[in-house]
């Protein structure tokens, strides 16, 4: 209760729902000790995000219903505390990047923040000048915010919140979508905060990054409750056991290699000569399309072979997701794509879509439908036109059950977790009885048990039904686990690496 | 120049000018507005002259249209119902009732390109976020508001990427979506949603409070050439009104 404690929820209980049943946070005790750094971490929907947003105050506000317990900020009670007055306690650093800002460029943003918490405005210049100089975000803070990348993002956000000299800042999964470059830099920054007295807590999916930098690590279980805490790089092995009993990464473990040997045959994927630019054509002249994006991938060859699973790495913005787009004719080439022998040039869309089909990084964005189970049925009626309404619906029904999604057939897709929504995109696109799956980011916020969960599935199809699989990836471990062939797109090049070289 | 003149002060002047010609028929004062608009646009903004023509273009094919209208179905006589008067004096009542819808449709369509002309003049040399500033302090627009707003226009690129990725993820679906269908619409909009509340936690985690009181790192403010020149444009067209004839 001391001014020492930067956070202590007591005893809070929270459910989205006033009449549900279910309370994310349940009954939930934790106290997070002043000027440290605390990395959470907890299997998907065991309330992580839940309890970030209860702790900030933004729930029960923005909705939710907190049945019970008292949230204190630095000793003082949340419920006097307005969100002016909060921020001055405790501020938070969200997943995505995109969502993060209102106005046009950083400094801008820097303003409306200082805004908020009434700095007088003669203050402000001076303020954010000396921020930009410590962050080292000076080139940053005049550019349009929608132009930067995720991780530049993820940096102007942070700085957002440092010039408003918030006590505490909490970190809601801020490093999942960023490369590990990006993320090494993020860290940098907030090293930098807590030697400024800063509090840093951490929620994320890995420890690998933090661990080091970490005062303690706090593993949480269902209903944000407290499973183990007191963990740090050097009793870290005495806790192995918590890690897996949870399904959660254990730092510097490695999943062991499931690899195999890449069979000898026709590759069903060849790239020959292939380029591929950032963008579209930008302009016209004298009806001839003129191109000067810079090139994505350059004259390049690759072969993906049939029947195996193949990882593209390289860190989030060279390319990886448009190479794909180019595979799907969705984004112009040269150079010649052959998919089994034939040149896809060649082919119609719909002939080469029968074949090929993707899960993108953000599924929610390929939903047809409104209901789980016709998402499926869209899939298989799409390649059987002739199929009765009654089969199709049995049909559906055993892939759901199979995949572990029959109890929410009748949901809305968009109402489904992250790791399930994943599940539902691969079964509605594999269908149709693709042999080619693209998987953009199959890792994007998830925990270790549902990443291991989709992997072992697919690895499951590829050795039974001869499906190939390539997958998109920053995350090198990943890649070394699960594929059998690994290629790293590196200044423009695909180069074919081993999963020794990778790690 | 104009980019400076009080976004406020310039949406007032200009809604006054329209709410002016409306109540008038004078196809040299809308010409003139027009004109006026045009030079200020060229002569005294960042604007760049391809804009203008892009923007002016539609109003200038609906203006054509609303003319062609005016001179063959306005209500003082149609060419038709001169087909039943006397054949002898025909070549000249079909002249005179041509002159008189020409004067009609030319009143119509001048309209339009005033208004047009207004439109774009406000349009092009206001900045959005110098608008929604100037609400907020001039017009006491509530901050929720005035921010929301801002916010929203800020996504808007992202808006559009989006869209395009549903698009492109709907057609690796073997799904066709055509220009106007309305799938890909649904799911940007749920995903919208969905970005509107982040964001909105985003803004109040950062100490965003819809009614409190604020600082402002800059209060747009009125200053007197931004009502003289208010005052020069209303008092030009009320001007015009009085002394011209056609």
């Amino acid at each position: 209760m001391s001014a020492n404690t930067a956070l202590e929820l007591e005893d809070a209980v929270f459910r989205y729902q006033e009449k549900g049943k279910r309370n994310i946070l349940d009954h939930t005790s934790l106290s997070i000790p002043a000027g440290t750094l605390t990395v959470l971490m907890g299997g998907s929907g065991c309330g992580k995000s839940t309890l970030a947003a209860v702790a900030a105050g933004l729930y029960p506000e923005n909705g939710g219903f907190l049945e019970s317990g008292t949230i204190r900020l630095y000793g003082q009670d949340l419920k006097t505390l307005d969100p002016q007055k909060r921020a001055a306690y405790l501020t938070v650093l969200f997943q995505n990047p995109d969502l993060q800002f209102c106005m046009n460029t950083l400094r801008e943003e820097m303003r409306f923040c200082l805004e908020n918490i009434r700095v007088p405005a003669g203050e402000m210049d001076a303020r954010i000048d000396r921020a930009a100089a410590e962050l080292g975000i000076a080139p940053l803070l005049d550019r349009t915010l929608s132009t930067l990348s995720g991780g530049e993002k993820q940096k102007a956000a942070l700085s957002c919140l440092y010039v408003m000299e918030s006590r505490c800042i909490l970190l809601d999964e801020s490093f999942a979508n960023l490369d590990h470059e990006a993320a090494a830099q993020l860290l940098e920054m907030l090293l930098r905060m807590k030697t400024s007295g800063r509090t840093i807590l951490a929620i994320d999916h890995k420890a690998d990054l933090w661990l080091e930098a970490a005062d303690e690590i706090i593993l949480l279980e269902e209903g944000g409750k407290v499973a183990a805490r007191g963990i740090h790089c050097k009793n870290l092995p005495e806790h192995r056991t918590d890690f897996e009993r949870l399904g959660l990464f254990y730092p510097g473990s490695r999943p062991e290699r499931a690899a195999r040997p890449v069979a000898e045959g026709k590759p069903l994927l060849q790239f020959r000569g292939v380029s591929i630019r950032k963008g579209l054509p930008t302009r016209r002249k004298w009806g001839r399309t003129v191109y000067d994006a810079p090139f994505l991938v350059q004259n390049v060859d690759a072969d993906f072979p049939a029947g195996c699973m193949t990882a593209v790495l390289g860190p989030s913005g060279t390319g990886k997701t448009t190479t794909f787009l180019s595979v799907l004719k969705q984004h112009p080439y040269t150079g010649r794509i052959l998919f089994q022998g034939r040149d896809i040039a060649k082919m119609k869309s719909k002939e080469l879509y029968r074949h090929i089909g993707i899960v993108f990084q953000n599924p929610a964005n390929q939903f047809v439908t409104q209901n789980v189970e016709d998402e499926v049925c869209v899939g298989l009626r799409l390649w059987e036109p002739g199929l009765s309404d009654e089969a199709c619906r049995q049909r559906a029904e055993e892939l759901l059950d199979r995949y572990g999604l029959k109890r929410q057939r009748r949901y809305s897709p968009y109402m489904l977790s992250q790791g399930q929504q994943r599940r539902l995109a691969v079964l509605s696109v594999l269908a149709g009885g693709q042999e080619l799956l693209l998987l953009d980011e199959p890792t994007y916020g998830q925990d270790a048990r549902s990443v291991n969960a989709i992997m072992e599935h697919l690895r499951e199809k590829v050795e039974q039904e001869g499906l190939t699989v390539i997958f998109i990836t920053h995350d090198t471990e990943l890649a070394a686990a699960w594929a059998d062939k690994i290629y790293r797109l590196e200044d423009t090049a695909l180069v074919e690496k081993s999963a020794e070289e990778v790690l | 120049m104009l980019e400076r003149w009080n976004p406020t002060v310039k949406a007032f002047t200009v809604l006054i000018c329209v709410i002016l010609l409306s109540f008038e028929y004078l196809v040299s004062l809308n010409l003139l507005v027009l004109a006026v608009c045009l030079l200020l646009l060229m002569f005294c903004s960042r604007v760049s002259l391809k804009k203008i023509g892009v923007i002016l273009l539609p109003a200038c094919i609906a203006a054509f249209g609303l003319f062609v209208t005016g001179l063959y179905y306005a209500r003082g006589g149609s060419t038709q119902t001169m087909d039943l008067s006397s054949l002898s004096a025909m070549p000249y009542s079909v002249r005179a009732a041509l002159s008189q819808n020409l004067y009609t449709a030319l009143q119509l369509a001048t309209r339009l390109l005033a208004y047009a002309g207004l439109g774009i003049l406000f349009a092009l040399s206001t900045e959005g976020d110098f608008f929604i500033a100037s609400l907020l302090h001039q017009c006491h627009l509530p901050p929720k508001f005035a921010y929301g707003i801002l916010a929203a226009f800020h996504l808007m690129p992202g808006m559009a990427r989006e869209y395009a990725q549903v698009r492109t993820a709907f057609a690796a679906r073997g799904l066709k979506a055509g220009p106007l269908s309305m799938k890909p619409v649904f799911t940007m909009l749920v995903n919208s949603v969905r970005w509107s509340e982040s964001i909105a936690m985003a803004m109040e985690s950062k100490g965003f409070c819809g009614d409190a009181p604020r600082t402002y790192y800059t209060v747009p403010r009125v200053h007197w050439y931004d009502l003289a020149a208010a005052a020069l444009m209303v008092g030009g067209v009320v001007l015009g009104m009085l002394f011209l004839k056609y």
